[in-house]
């Protein structure tokens, strides 16, 4: 009896330590695919969004018979969107040799510490909302499907000068890799098209008096404000700023495009144009379809990132079926060949592991996301 | 001239907010001479009872009134669970601040249990528009703000200085031992003490959650550390002091923001507090306190 015990426990043991270091010898049935991004904290919201979209595409190859004939594995981590969490995450998924791919990080700064693990090791990962330019440096296992903050940029300019006519731009950014290299970018480029920025205030993540940032802008006679930062800054510096001055016109990043948003900001949030390369309620039959599915399962709307991490598993799927073999490098390699159709439109990555994508506007009206023609 | 006089309205309204933090500190540190480190969580607590009732549409002062008397009720059980006991068994002080910091935590995750931990709306209070004086934009909320803290800080100051209650505060604060043989109930004052002390922060809590329109769990820390440097700036358990401490931090702070740019904000308010504290150990009101052997 008491053998019979120990025998079963070790048999336990040598399960769990199978599945977890070796992964291998699950591989038979499964092909396994992480998911790194925040599913706790400020940032849940887009982690939890990745989360949901990737699952949401494993489930449809899986009902259709799945992937070479194996179902999908989707394996979730929490990054906390934090770089330390992120490169132990990173580690854990590295040393699981069954995990073809992975789908993530979220922030620029998470995504630069997470990178040279991955590539390291030879793990492809796309990041479906790093802009950081740097990032896609990190090596050729290093990809991303989201544009280089440059081209995003260009695309706000071009909304606050033209769309918006703007007269004297200010900038509000956060003190973030990610912040700082975009802000900088921006400036550059609204002086590049002939506008002007008369004001730029930084202020770290987390701040939430907006007062002195909003006056000095005021007295410099902003007419539009270009925000670098996520919702949780674009929200209460809309509703503290339209406190101030009504007629304050604003522009956010594809990156604080989010219902949160307006959630958080409500009445304030009426007006902000962003550029997005995706819109959920276009009329593209695909879009249509994501965007019903997506809600019929988790109730919410999906934002742009979220159609991105959904196009990022599509693209890795269909790069595995296309090499017939659930290998990192063969799937590495046929990256950079793939043209993929996907809900953000066609997608193809180019030499340094870059998307390529075409924007469009999309403003708040009525407590909902409109496209701007 | 007119961004100076425009970042001297933003400060005050920060800073009266601050002083209302502030004074829950000095009023528990004045009587049992304990820092309550709890106090920023029983700030975002406040902030968070006074959502969720304004969300079942009782009307603003029905949720308010209810979101101050349950936080001064928490108040009240912090003391009665956490402290009363190390009290009796006559623990040393420093066994009481570790308490206040662990019981600081374990709202702070009750809160992100119950609430989520993301960032929520609050609805605009007091939202009747802006006029400008002589070129400065001043928001009506931004008044009712200072009317509502001023007033409040009034109430007790009155309570402190002109009611027996008061006096029983001032007696137990001189002397604990003396006061319990004049027989004044010592723990039924410390209850009111703490009942009072959370009700103001609730009161905190919910003003600067309607001026920013937002609530997160953590949202008390940084604001009851500045208050913190505030109370001990004016002189910890000196309420005047709180409040001049306050406005003082929270100028300091804006006015970096300002001039300096808004990431070394909070490191100003702090740095304020290390030098006026070299030059006055006992803060700018405080009372030198004389050691008994």
């Amino acid at each position: 009896m008491k053998g019979k015990k120990v025998l079963l426990a070790f048999a336990l043991i040598g399960g769990a330590v199978f599945s977890s270091f070796a992964g291998g010898a699950s591989d038979g049935k499964e092909i396994k695919i992480a998911v790194a991004a925040p599913m706790t904290g400020d940032f849940a919201e887009y982690g939890i969004g990745f989360k949901n979209a990737v699952q949401l595409m494993a489930d449809d190859w899986n009902a259709k018979g799945g992937l070479l004939g194996k179902q999908i594995k989707v394996i979730v981590y929490d990054d906390k969107n934090n770089g330390e969490e992120g490169a132990t995450v990173a580690e854990k998924i590295v040393s699981d040799k069954g995990i073809v791919a992975v789908i993530g990080h979220f922030a620029s700064g998470v995504c630069l510490a997470a990178a040279p693990k991955y590539q390291e090791s030879g793990v492809p990962e796309i990041s479906p909302s790093a802009s950081h330019p740097k990032y896609s440096e990190v090596g050729d296992y290093i990809f991303r499907n989201n544009t280089v903050i440059s081209i995003e940029s260009a695309a706000g300019v071009n909304i606050a000068l033209n769309t918006l006519q703007a007269k004297n731009i200010g900038i509000l950014s956060v003190k973030t890799d990610w912040g700082t290299s975009t802000a900088g970018i921006t400036k550059k480029i609204v002086a590049d098209k002939g506008g002007k920025v008369v004001a730029h205030e930084e202020l770290v993540d987390g701040t939430v008096d907006f007062a002195p940032a909003i006056s000095k802008m005021q007295a410099a006679g902003v007419d539009c404000v270009i925000v670098v930062a996520m919702y949780n800054v674009l929200a209460p510096f809309a509703s503290q700023y339209k406190a101030v001055n009504p007629a304050i016109k604003l522009v956010g990043f594809s990156n604080a495009y989010s219902e949160q948003l307006i959630a958080l900001a409500k009445d304030s949030a009426e007006g902000i144009h962003f550029p997005a390369a995706f819109f959920h309620s276009g009329d593209d039959p695909q879009v249509r379809k994501f965007v019903d599915s997506y809600k019929a399962k988790y109730n919410t709307t999906p934002s742009s990132l979220t159609a991105q991490a959904y196009d990022s598993a599509g693209i890795i799927f269909e790069s595995i079926k296309a090499v017939g073999k659930a290998d990192r490098k063969a799937l590495r390699d046929y990256l950079y060949k793939i043209q993929y159709p996907g809900v953000t439109g066609m997608t193809s990555f180019n030499s340094i592991g870059d998307a390529q994508k075409v924007f469009n506007t999309v403003t708040i009206k009525g407590g909902k996301f409109v496209l701007v023609k | 001239m007119d961004m100076v006089l425009q970042q001297i309205i933003n400060g005050l309204t920060l800073g009266i907010i601050y002083a209302l933090v502030a004074v829950g500190y000095s009023l528990v540190f004045g009587i049992l001479r304990l820092i309550n480190f709890s106090h920023g969580s029983v700030y975002a607590f406040g902030a968070h009872i006074s959502m969720l009732f304004i969300g079942f549409n009782f009307g603003l002062v029905p949720a308010i009134t209810a979101s101050v008397v349950i936080t001064g009720l928490l108040g009240v059980f912090i003391d009665k669970t956490g402290l009363e006991p190390l009290r009796k068994k006559k623990s040393k002080g420093i066994s009481a601040l570790i308490t206040t910091i662990g019981i600081s935590y374990i709202i702070q995750n009750l809160l992100m249990i119950v609430f989520g931990s993301q960032t929520k709306f609050f609805p605009k209070l007091f939202d009747y528009g802006n006029f400008t004086v002589a070129g400065t934009v001043v928001g009506i909320r931004q008044i009712v703000i200072f009317a509502i803290a001023l007033l409040l800080l009034a109430v007790l100051t009155f309570v402190v200085n002109h009611t027996k209650v008061g006096l029983a505060m001032k007696a137990i604060e001189q002397n604990q031992k003396a006061a319990h043989l004049m027989g004044i109930n010592v723990n039924s004052v410390i209850t009111f003490t703490f009942f009072l002390g959370g009700s103001s922060a609730a009161i905190a809590g919910t003003l600067i959650a309607g001026y920013y329109q937002m609530v997160y769990p953590v949202m008390g820390f940084m604001v009851g550390l500045k208050a913190f440097a505030a109370a001990v700036l004016g002189g910890i358990g000196i309420l005047y002091g709180s409040i001049i401490g306050g406005l003082f931090i929270g100028l300091s702070e804006t006015f970096a923001a300002t001039y300096l740019g808004g990431s070394y904000r909070d490191a100003i308010a702090f740095l304020i507090l290390i030098i006026v504290l070299l030059f006055k150990p006992s803060g700018l009101f405080g009372k030198k306190t004389i050691t008994k052997v």
